[in-house]
């Protein structure tokens, strides 16, 4: 190989305007002709049509080229693109090489610089690229056969509906959940927009069926620890956490959560209710078993009762149960971790965990919720009494430069979601009021329900609050606004602040990343391949992301999501073999 | 020991000097020395001046800030104004090498140069500094009986690009400081109200309203005493007092502390050493 004459073959494109009006492509052309070994240089319109591709094939052909640089766009967009068109022409995919300076010239473009400068870098980066392709040598490939199996981390709505779509193909599911249940955030949500229909209600389905689906392994209170190798091929290690309950024994009948003597806060009721230290999370819970709660129970803690064990009729009760560490080998993975709500305890100026009367949203979707910590009527935390004037602000931690920049997509329409649930369900007689930048509702029925919500006399008051300060004898909330829309500041007097807070990463998303080796955008959310093009794929083949652990997406985006990733899954795997470079083989042998 | 190029601004030289003398006396009590800036100007207020003309703004504060270069010691400011004034400036100019050029050739007119090697503080920020240890240790007198109402005021913690003091919108500094001294801090609603002097000039009957406002609710809070590290919001409560009071037939009689008389009290000094004598509001027994 060495030996052979290196010909290689130059090809400039302008991308219309894109690449020519920031740079001076005769130039750049001329220069590409000086390098060494480059037999034949070409510009064109646009390399990556028809037309384009021919000139490359043509060219291969009449100046007997083995090696091809293509001077345009992205490589993570059109390498494979052009890669495909110098094979059909008997050129190496190793031997073709796509560089990207659009990312110099093109208007808007964050890198973009001035023309000097752009065809300085264009050469400089020419100049590599011809030198290291004519060094370079082609990378064996060898076959590889694929585990048909998927790991599926995080037990939401994305994740179980992309488990359920892989298993219902045929392919074993691990579905790996840190929590003792599955549903994630959804379960919380108690009814879903536009549809006002119960959360639950349509989760449970989907959760029950990913339960008993027989190609399906559900790993609850467990955790992704260690993973290796490659596609196709990953090893994977997963510490199980013990729920000090015998999964096969317990039969969910509760007997154990009655007696139970020991209290801690729920985590389904954000906080704002108790559970038993052994608790089975909601009714509707998958599965349906109970875990023990080490850090609130009373044997753990104190050594002492032991109850639930005495009452179990299975004998279910484990206390000796330790962490288990089990090893899978699977063919690819998808992460769909979810998200957290941002905690607006850092808005100082909101007064949150200062002000018993301002929540969360997700805390009123709770109090809301017949099976919430109040059965479903609005009460407010600092006396129980029901609120008379609801106030509720938007943005709170997103679209903010102090917190996080971008839209969290969701806020509005839960907003205007739980404001048709107190108007039409719980308390008709309450004013609401929403203080919003903008409202933003774009999706199939959204606008309609944006304006359902307006007949039912919500008040929307375009402005962001900029403090909110408490009456020490009424504990009522005094908010100080400025109406936008008026020009004017207004303060309004409110019995309860909800914030409308953002979507943030959930926690663990950064070592998991490490694991995977797949990136980080700038806010914290897995990176996709191509934001556009390839928007579930990541720079590691064979990880695919989906849901919010992507960005802020409402149900139905997420479910998009799964299923895309899911497809992503099964076409690499279902040939049962792939084609790998032969060095990704051999370290993942080593590893 | 710490010493700081001291920049009284115009505030306490023309109105209120006897800040500056126990400011530099509690001070000291800590370690912490101060030495004057001969030459230094007015800051220039963070707000008209910097509105009217941006650069001439800056050209007045980076000249300002040459003085400490030339000292080679941080500011250390007592008006929450210069503090924000000079700060903003600081960073700006370290930041805009554009700016930074078309200020140095006004100052090289005057033989002067602006370098960006110090910082600015304000005397909170050195208060809290000193540390909750090292003010018990010097306690003289014990302040259980206070419940202080604080007004941290506008420009310690704005622009909150530039002054990294604390929370922008609940800030507890003082508080933290009162608390060290043995004194309770007391929450009140309209904690974050501006004081009102900032538009005294051109609305004094807004700037009385803001000021009742905010009286009341430390009334109603049942504080006995208000704290602030700013000499604008000191002067507009100690003698605005009696104005709020003429106008609308009111009694309110806080008495009002700088924040280095307070630290000042509570290390032992008297308060003819503090200065009491000179406060409108005149100082009982809190």
């Amino acid at each position: 190989m060495s030996k052979e004459e290196k010909r290689v073959g130059v090809f400039i494109c302008h991308c219309g305007k894109n690449i020519a009006g920031g740079v001076d492509i005769n130039a750049l052309l001329e220069h590409a002709k000086k390098l060494t070994d480059v037999v034949f240089a070409a510009e064109n319109r646009f390399t990556c049509s028809e037309e384009g591709q021919a000139t490359i094939c043509d060219a291969v052909k009449e100046h007997n080229l083995n090696r091809i640089v293509v001077v345009a766009c992205d490589p993570t967009l059109h390498s494979a693109t052009f890669q495909r068109c110098g094979e059909k022409a008997g050129v190496d995919p190793a031997f073709t090489e796509l560089i990207d300076i659009r990312k110099w010239t093109m208007p808007g473009s964050p890198q973009k610089v001035d023309q000097e400068q752009a065809l300085e870098n264009s050469k400089r980066l020419m100049e590599q690229t011809v030198k290291r392709i004519r060094l370079k040598r082609a990378i064996p490939q060898v076959e590889v056969i694929v585990e048909p199996s998927v790991l599926v981390i995080g037990g939401g709505i994305a994740g179980v509906e992309a488990s359920l779509d892989l298993a219902d193909k045929g392919y074993k599911v691990f579905l790996v959940e840190r929590l003792p249940t599955i549903g994630g955030k959804m379960a919380l949500l108690y009814k879903v927009f536009p549809t006002n229909d119960c959360a639950p209600c349509i989760l449970a389905p989907k959760t029950a069926y990913a339960n008993m689906h027989p190609n399906i392994t559900l790993l609850t209170n467990s955790e992704v620890v260690d993973v290796q190798g490659h596609v196709g091929n990953f090893q994977v290690k997963v510490l199980k956490h013990p729920r000090y309950v015998d999964e096969k024994k317990c039969t969910g009948d509760g007997i154990c959560v009655e007696k139970c003597p020991a209290k801690a806060p729920s985590e389904y009721s954000a906080g704002m209710g108790k559970r038993k230290a052994i608790y089975i999370p909601f009714p509707q819970a998958i599965p349906r078993k109970a875990a023990i709660d080490a850090d609130h129970c009373l044997y753990f803690q104190k050594g002492i009762c032991r109850v639930c064990e005495k009452v179990c009729p299975t004998g279910a009760v484990n206390f000796e149960q330790k962490p288990e560490t089990m090893e899978l080998k699977v063919g690819s993975i998808i992460a769909a971790t979810g998200f957290e709500e941002y905690d607006p305890s850092k808005k100082k100026e909101y007064g949150y965990g200062l002000y018993p009367n301002v929540i969360t949203q997700f805390q009123l979707a709770r109090l809301l919720d017949i099976d919430g910590p109040t059965k479903g009527k609005l009460l407010r935390p600092s006396d129980g009494k029901e609120p008379k004037n609801i106030m509720m602000i938007q943005c709170v931690g997103s679209r903010d430069e102090k917190a996080n920049v971008y839209c969290s997509s969701v806020c509005c329409m839960y907003a205007l979601k739980h404001a048709q649930i107190i108007k039409e369900m719980v308390l008709h007689d309450a004013e609401i009021y929403i203080c919003y930048i903008d409202m933003r509702t774009p999706g199939k029925g959204f606008e309609e329900y944006y304006k359902q919500t307006r007949d039912l006399g919500v008040t929307f008051i375009r402005g962001k609050p900029n403090e909110i300060m408490e009456d020490p004898k009424t504990k009522n909330l005094i908010v100080v606004v400025e109406d936008t829309l008026l020009g004017e500041p207004v303060m309004f007097e409110a019995d309860l602040v909800v914030l409308s807070c953002a979507i943030v990463p959930s926690q663990g998303m950064k070592q998991l990343a490490e694991m995977l080796r797949i990136e980080l955008d700038e806010n914290g959310f897995f990176k996709e391949a191509h934001p556009k093009l390839r928007p579930v794929e990541t720079n590691v083949r064979g990880v695919y992301i989906c849901g919010c652990a992507q960005g802020p997406k409402d149900i139905p985006d997420a479910i998009v999501q799964a299923k895309a990733a899911a497809s992503c899954a099964d076409s690499e795997l279902r040939k049962g073999k792939i084609m790998l470079p032969e060095f990704i083989v051999k370290m993942g042998k080593t590893s | 020991m710490r010493e700081y190029a001291l920049f009284l601004g115009c505030l306490i030289p023309a109105r209120l000097p006897s800040l500056e003398a126990v400011s530099v006396k509690v001070l000291e009590k800590f370690g912490i020395g101060t030495r004057p800036m001969i030459g230094a100007s007015c800051c220039p207020d963070p707000i008209v001046m910097k509105s009217l003309d941006y650069k001439a703004w800056l050209a007045i504060a980076a000249r300002n800030l040459s003085i400490a270069e030339e000292m080679k010691l941080d500011i250390l400011t007592l008006c929450s104004g210069c503090f924000s004034t000079l700060s903003k400036a600081n960073k700006v100019l370290k930041e805009n090498a554009k700016l930074k050029d078309e200020i140095g050739s006004f100052l090289s007119e005057i033989n002067r140069g602006f370098s960006g090697t110090i910082n600015v503080r304000q005397v909170a920020e050195v208060i809290r500094e000193i540390g909750p240890e090292a003010i018990k240790q010097r306690l003289q007198r014990t302040l259980e009986q206070w419940r202080v109402a604080t007004q941290h005021g506008c420009h310690l913690v704005r622009p909150s690009d530039v002054l990294h003091v604390d929370d922008p919108n609940r800030p507890t500094i003082l508080d933290e400081i009162v608390s060290w001294v043995g004194a309770k801090p007391i929450e009140y609603p309209l904690k974050m109200l501006c004081c009102g002097v900032g538009i005294k000039a051109i609305d004094p009957e807004t700037n009385l309203i803001m000021l009742r406002e905010k009286l009341e609710s430390i009334r109603e809070a049942e504080a006995n005493c208000i704290v602030t590290p700013c000499p604008f919001c000191f002067i507009q409560f100690d003698m605005g007092q009696r104005e709020v009071n003429r106008k609308f037939k009111e009694s309110y009689a806080f008495p009002v502390f700088y924040i280095t008389e307070l630290l000042g009290l509570a290390v032992g000094l008297s308060p003819e050493e503090i200065g009491l004598q000179f406060h409108t509001t005149p100082v009982k027994e809190v």
